[in-house]
């Protein structure tokens, strides 16, 4: 049974693409065959992070006008031979497709991988729609900020009244030592908000912005990083597997840290 | 607890008034006798979108308690929707999904009438007119409130409720959601959004939740902010309408200090 998971927001600029490309990578590292596809018809990414983009022949919008065949479309990742992309149009919008045509396109790429996972736009338009049209699952990316936990709050509710109840959550670019001053929201303020179980936590890092530039995701680095470590918990946690979260702040608990809160207070 | 209790909230914006809520902006359920009613909104009210109702019917089917019984009979007030057979479908198919069975399409559009018919549904066309509607302005006085609605689930930003009676959450109400009420609101969680109690204006209406976070609080046409915050007194409180404007006091001890006099349409401190 393919896993149809889709990766949404609310809200723009949290790491959707970024978290969607790693934990993509990671699953196909494992060993598991998995397509991501880029709803984000118009502002397609997803290719960049992958450093996929002058493999880019077809795109879906000419898979599901039948241009050309689904195979065609599909672009196979230079490092992962189990890891293919359908990208989006970067010449049309998101008004292009519709959800039953999305629908049908996710449906038939499932029988030929053990996941798909949907890089879905930001906001609640029909971009949205044609991202969650044929998903089981959801994760949900936010900040520890307000706007973007607002923001996921409203897209829980709308992922619930369409009868995708599975939903996680990924809290992005955390700043330990900001949540240690009590400058940052921490992983319990979102939770207590958002009421969904935890898939991970992902610490702000400089390097995720190198890789992404480089169109290598981080995930992969041979180089061992808090950030890498995150994706593939995430990811073993996605399989089933009881790892527990990364307790990022500890390592800030510094001696000089905690005189600085008690002067705070 | 006393001091602080009493606090009033009114004081912190200029004296304000909203407008009544209307009675009846979003999808309904209700029982006559065996069959399950289900009322869509008035499209002049609500807007005729059809991505929009088909959210409202979904929030409500998943936050709605099944109250009826398996496989019951539904029959659609469709009023003057403009549905085709497709859209028919699937609400038939969102209904099957909490077993029940769509059977019954009663409309005021000859073309959904039409749809309906085709798609093997029975038909009664009408005036627009669902069952039992009280006049707006009777329907501020409690005999004419809806059932209460239990609503089973975290209320999230952006869902709104309203109902023409009163509403019972078991659960959170979260920043940016949005309860109106015909009646009382009660809250077995935190209140965090926008509660509007006695929405037809009626002024008796109170406003209860286990944590009050409210971002805006009003019964009938008054209006109030809570104060920011204070974490470390945080505990059930009943926000009521008083002569100078909404106040809130500790709720266990609420009914007896305080009565509602009918004279003067307010809350009096009777202690």
């Amino acid at each position: 049974m393919t896993r149809i998971i889709v990766v949404t927001s609310g809200k723009g600029g949290v790491g959707k693409t970024t978290m969607t490309a790693n934990l993509g990578s990671a699953i196909a590292k494992r060993g598991h065959k998995i397509a991501l596809v880029d709803a984000d018809f118009g502002l397609r990414n997803l290719d960049l992070l992958l450093g996929l983009e002058n493999r880019v022949v077809y795109t879906a919008i000419e898979a599901i006008a039948g241009d050309c065949r689904l195979e065609q479309a599909l672009v196979r990742d230079k490092r992962q031979p189990n890891l293919a992309l359908l990208p989006a149009a970067q010449n049309r919008n998101k008004e292009a497709v519709n959800p039953e045509q999305m629908k049908k396109l996710v449906l038939q790429l499932a029988e030929k991988f053990d996941y798909i996972l949907v890089d879905c736009p930001a906001g609640i338009e029909l971009g949205f729609r044609n991202a969650i049209v044929a998903a089981q699952e959801a994760i949900i990316v936010t900040t520890p900020e307000v706007t973007a936990v607002r923001d996921a709050d409203r897209v829980i509710g709308l992922l619930e009244a369409n009868d995708i109840t599975n939903i996680r959550l990924i809290v992005n670019r955390i700043r330990p030592e900001m949540v240690q001053l009590q400058n940052m929201m921490s992983v319990e303020d979102v939770l207590e908000i958002l009421a969904v179980p935890l898939l991970g936590v992902v610490p702000d890092d400089e390097r995720i912005i190198t890789s992404s530039n480089r169109g290598e995701p981080i995930a992969l680095s041979t180089e061992q990083s808090l950030p890498a470590i995150a994706f593939n918990n995430i990811v073993r946690r996605l399989e089933g597997e009881d790892i527990p979260v990364l307790d990022l702040v500890a390592t800030h608990n510094t001696l000089l840290n905690r005189i600085r809160r008690l002067f705070r207070k | 607890m006393t001091p602080k209790a009493n606090a009033k909230l009114s004081d912190l914006i200029p004296p304000q008034t909203v407008a009544l809520g209307k009675a009846d902006a979003q999808v309904r359920l209700t029982r006559q006798d065996d069959c399950i009613q289900i009322l869509l909104p008035d499209p002049e009210v609500a807007g005729s979108s059809w991505l929009e109702l088909w959210d409202s019917l979904k929030q409500r089917l998943h936050n709605t308690e099944a109250f009826w019984k398996s496989g019951a009979i539904a029959k659609l007030w469709a009023g003057k929707h403009l549905l085709d057979s497709r859209q028919l479908q699937a609400i038939a198919d969102a209904l099957a999904k909490v077993r029940l069975d769509l059977r019954w399409v009663v409309t005021a559009r000859r073309q959904t009438a039409v749809a309906a018919a085709g798609s093997g549904f029975s038909v009664e066309q009408i005036t627009p007119k669902a069952p039992d509607q009280p006049t707006p302005d009777l329907a501020s006085s409690a005999e004419y409130w809806a059932e209460p609605l239990y609503v089973k689930s975290t209320l999230r930003s952006g869902q709104e409720v309203s109902h023409p009676g009163t509403v019972i959450v078991c659960g959170d109400t979260n920043p940016g959601s949005t309860i109106v009420a015909a009646g009382d609101i009660i809250v077995l969680g935190r209140l965090r959004g926008i509660a509007h109690a006695g929405s037809q204006g009626n002024a008796a209406c109170q406003i209860f939740a286990l944590r009050m976070e409210a971002m805006q609080l009003r019964i009938a046409q008054s209006l109030a902010r809570p104060p920011e915050a204070d974490p470390d007194q945080l505990y059930p409180e009943m926000a009521y309408l008083t002569e100078s404007g909404i106040r809130l006091a500790p709720a266990d001890n609420f009914f007896k200090t305080h009565r509602f006099a009918i004279d003067q349409n307010i809350w009096l401190d009777s202690a």
